[in-house]
């Protein structure tokens, strides 16, 4: 199974996400032109990012992100030097993506 | 081929059943289908925040002005307002909405993304203060090809 690489950084008391997850993110379009059918479509539908148990980022999204989606985000007032990120993705098909990184 | 097909969504929906309700703020595309079935950015953002009534200020947009790779463009966007959700959409596609994205209390909104794109178009980015405002940014470019394959 496929997951999601995590990259983080702190700086400035802002840490730094970098993440890219593994998937074809294939469109309606995509399904029906290449299998022939819109129901093989399959895409990440929502991503969210927790330190120490708390949100961090909360992300619904539809088909038209890139293939292997890559995203940046910032947060700060939680998370320090070691702590990790966890990041989890749902798709259209329920599979889940996992990741995780130390904060560096 | 059936049988590993009902399988494997067996297992990803108890996967997705050991997910802890807390990390999970709201999914908005159960919440509001409207908005991911939406066919133009005016219907997209009417079903999300139910009203246009959009001040064009406040939000950084930042997008190629030629996009070579309709497949992966990079757009960029923050904002120092004080939002409740951040909606990004383009009128490219045959939906007009890419993601919707909810802030948390930790959240410094500043974020990176990348996006499909069949032809030229134009991004819309939609925020709701939590004055319950809504704040946009536009950005029109040409994509020279387009990454939706059709």
């Amino acid at each position: 199974m496929a997951g999601i690489k995590v990259k983080a950084k702190l700086k400035g008391g802002v840490v730094k996400v970098k993440a890219m997850a593994k998937h074809a993110m294939m469109t309606y379009n995509m399904a029906e032109k290449k299998t022939g059918s819109r129901d093989n479509a399959n895409f990440i539908t929502h991503i969210t990012a927790t330190v120490n148990g708390e949100t961090v980022l909360d992300m619904s999204t539809s088909q038209f992100l890139s293939k292997n989606p890559i995203f940046k985000f910032q947060f700060k007032g939680i998370g320090k030097k070691g702590d990790k990120v966890q990041m989890i993705a749902t798709d259209l098909k329920g599979n889940t993506l996992k990741g995780k990184g130390k904060i560096k | 081929m059936e049988r590993r097909k009902f399988l494997s969504m067996t297992l990803g929906a108890l996967a997705l059943a050991v997910v802890p309700a807390s990390v999970r703020a709201e999914d908005f595309r159960k919440s509001k289908p409207a908005v991911w079935s939406a066919k133009s950015v005016d219907d997209a953002i009417k079903a999300m925040y139910g009203s246009n009534d959009i001040k064009f200020e406040g939000i950084k947009l930042t997008a190629p002005d030629v996009a070579s790779n309709g497949g992966a463009i990079p757009v960029d966007f923050s904002t120092d307002l004080d939002v409740k959700t951040i909606a990004v959409f383009q009128d490219a596609n045959p939906e007009a909405a890419v993601l919707v994205i909810e802030p948390t209390k930790y959240s410094v909104n500043k974020y990176s993304i990348k996006i499909k794109m069949a032809k030229s178009g134009t991004i819309t980015i939609v925020a709701q203060g939590n004055d319950g405002k809504l704040y946009g940014a536009k950005k029109t470019l040409d994509v020279a090809l387009g990454g939706c394959e059709g």
